[in-house]
């Protein structure tokens, strides 16, 4: 929901809470202030009445609505005066006026009587009528205005935020930021707390990025060592033990700079070191890595169906683009099985790549996860397909893997594309409106 | 031949001087900048090993001084880094090839003969042993001048034996020499066996020496002690 209709819903909600309250008082308010008035109007009357009574002109003065009546009474009671208030004159819950008698006891002449006037005013219900007419139009405006000018509001006062919002989205790890400048209090706050937050994460990048390079340079030179060494040691005189642990210890520096060298890849990748700049046909890449495996196709005896469209352009680095096509049909052979057949698709928005093999022992959507691997294969790192997933991020292609039996099929969309990147681009629209 | 190790970490440098020198080379190291410069003014050398990274310079930076002083030797350049732009940059820079660490011995030493052979023997491509003769620009293997019908693969194979002959070679180190960067994803020894198996028997076939031997479990070696 969006900031500026959070905001309006609880004016409106205020509103409508406070409303019949404020109804209900001002409906009292009305109806004392009549009576009161009318009270005080009718006590006129009933002294003015007495007062000609005494003189003896007339008895029964009618006036407007009100009359007088004069009632001879044994004794003079404490109080001077005695209202009365009929709500229901008529007697049929519709009347639409009240009736308000006041007693006034005098004597007049020596006598006690009582000197009653009546008097009709507005019925409750006749006023909260009016009352409930005003508030429905009132609501009405309210909201209009607020609806209105809401938005208009939010637009001019969240508008530093919108800019924050818009450096935040193009935010790169390489290169800090600075933010615009801003007098509202609460948006100073969040500008310095992301510019010290961007900071430090640009300032960490940097020292991971240090030390992924240094991890390459220091590791890869004790392998270097250990390697060569080894390899000393096996031309020395060895006996058949000896030389199966320097077998297993050559296998084991094998895997030790293969993962190495993985992990090293993908934390450049996730550092973006690999910015692609331009196109690179990528159908070369598909031709040439399928030649160096040609051998081992052919040793495996795998029939391999090539169904590959010419001037394929796409942008990868090209590092990349061998290193995806590597994996891609290294996993095709290598969990393949004898005899068996892989088939390759390359077209402009796809690559897919079906192959034989064993059924999947793990859930297809582990299987992209580092270190994961099926049991059939444990010689390998485990980091192929993990590096395969890490390659389509950088590039915005999209992976996925279904078993459908008995073929494995892989596939990459090069451009997932034009319905995804149109619905981010509807996201952060809309996240700019939010703020707007 | 004679060769100048330059490598800043010490337990590299007498890996490869052992194997060298083992190979009948000279073999001299040098640990830093200043001290490749000074031995690199003073004498000649054939081929130069070099690493990128040093303590006090860039690798990049004595190629430079080598091509200001002409200095003609050949130059492998070994480098951590197998970053594409310092590759690129080591080879357009005057190297003659380049090698990432952790490297196998026998590869470095298979790189540094192509290397020698392209820059000292004027680019000699006739490697003869015994009965075997390799062109390395044909690809052609002959046996007693009968051509053998051998795949590209199989080709290189021999060559890397040949080059290395009397030594021990993982299977690991002939995986990386066959396949480069496309090995990181295959467990390879199977192909390696195959590899050395269809060799063997076009060998044989056509009357050559089986000059490859089986070492137990590590790998194979060419024993040019056999006849």
């Amino acid at each position: 929901m969006k900031l500026v209709d959070k905001f309006t819903l609880w004016f409106l909600g205020v509103i409508v809470i406070t409303t019949p309250i404020t109804s209900y008082i001002c409906l009292n308010n009305i109806e004392k202030k009549i009576d009161d008035v009318e009270i005080a109007r009718l006590k006129i009357v009933n002294t003015k009445a007495a007062a000609r009574m005494a003189d003896g002109t007339t008895v029964n003065i009618p006036r407007d609505a009100s009359f007088t009546t004069f009632t001879l009474l044994p004794t003079l009671p404490a109080d001077s005066f005695r209202i009365r208030k009929d709500a229901d004159p008529d007697g049929n819950n519709k009347s639409l006026e009240s009736r308000l008698t006041v007693s006034t006891f005098m004597a007049i002449n020596g006598k006690p009587y009582e000197v009653t006037t009546s008097s009709y005013i507005p019925a409750s219900r006749q006023i909260l009528n009016a009352i409930m007419d005003t508030v429905a139009w009132k609501l009405l405006l309210i909201i209009l205005c607020v609806a209105v000018s809401a938005r208009f509001l939010s637009q001019r006062i969240l508008y530093t935020l919108r800019l924050t919002m818009k450096k935040i989205h193009n935010f790169d790890l390489k290169k800090k930021i600075t933010f615009p400048q801003t007098n509202t209090e609460e948006f100073k706050e969040l500008n310095t707390f992301l510019k010290k937050m961007t900071d430090q994460a640009v300032d960490e990048y940097t020292a991971v990025k240090q030390f992924s390079e240094n991890a390459s340079h220091e590791l890869q030179t004790p392998l270097a060592v250990i390697r060569g060494k080894l390899e000393l040691l096996s031309e020395t005189n060895i006996d058949e033990d000896q030389a199966t642990l320097l077998a297993d210890m050559h296998h084991a520096i094998e895997k030790l700079s293969k993962i190495n060298r993985s992990l090293i890849l993908l934390s450049k990748m996730e550092n973006n070191e690999f910015a692609v700049t331009e196109h690179i046909k990528f159908c070369r890449v598909a031709k040439d890595v399928l030649a160096a495996y040609e051998d081992r196709l052919e040793m495996k005896n795998i029939a391999v169906k090539k169904e590959l469209d010419k001037n394929i352009q796409l942008r990868i680095h090209p590092v990349l683009a061998d290193m995806l096509m590597n994996n891609l049909l290294g996993n095709a052979i290598r969990h393949n099985v004898q005899d068996g057949s892989i088939h390759i698709i390359l077209k402009q928005e796809k690559l897919v790549i079906k192959n034989t093999g064993l059924p999947p022992e793990t859930p297809p959507e582990e299987l992209f996860e580092r270190f994961r691997k099926s049991n059939q294969c444990s010689e390998s790192v485990g980091l192929g397909l993990a590096i395969v997933k890490q390659i389509c991020e950088v590039c915005d292609f999209k992976v996925s893997y279904k078993y459908k039996a008995p073929l494995h099929i892989l596939q990459v969309d090069f451009c997932p594309g034009s319905v995804i990147n149109e619905t981010e681009q509807d996201k952060f629209e809309t996240a700019a409106v939010v703020t707007a | 031949m004679k060769v100048l190790v330059v490598e800043d970490s010490k337990e590299i440098a007498s890996s490869i001087h052992d194997f060298l020198v083992r190979e009948g080379y000279i073999c001299e190291l040098a640990y830093s900048f200043d001290e490749a410069q000074e031995k690199l003014l003073l004498y000649s050398y054939d081929c130069v090993l070099l690493d990128i990274m040093l303590p006090d310079g860039n690798g990049l930076e004595l190629l430079k001084f080598m091509k200001e002083q002409g200095i003609q030797s050949g130059v492998l350049i070994i480098s951590a880094k197998d970053a594409m732009d310092d590759k690129i940059r080591g080879l357009e820079g005057g190297g003659d090839d380049y090698i990432t660490k952790p490297f196998h011995l026998p590869e470095l030493h298979a790189r540094l003969r192509a290397i020698y052979r392209r820059k000292k023997l004027s680019g000699s491509n006739i490697i003869t042993f015994n009965e075997i003769t390799l062109n390395t620009d044909t690809l052609e293997a002959t046996i007693n001048d009968m051509l053998l019908d051998i795949t590209r693969k199989e080709f290189d194979l021999l060559l890397y034996l040949v080059v290395n002959k009397n030594r021990v070679l993982s299977r690991q180190s002939i995986a990386t020499h066959l396949w480069g960067d496309y090995t990181d994803n295959l467990a390879n020894f199977d192909f390696v066996y195959q590899h050395i198996k269809n060799l063997r028997k076009k060998i044989s076939a056509a009357n050559g020496a089986d000059y490859i031997d089986t070492v137990y479990g590590l790998g194979y070696k060419f024993n040019a002690s056999k006849v």
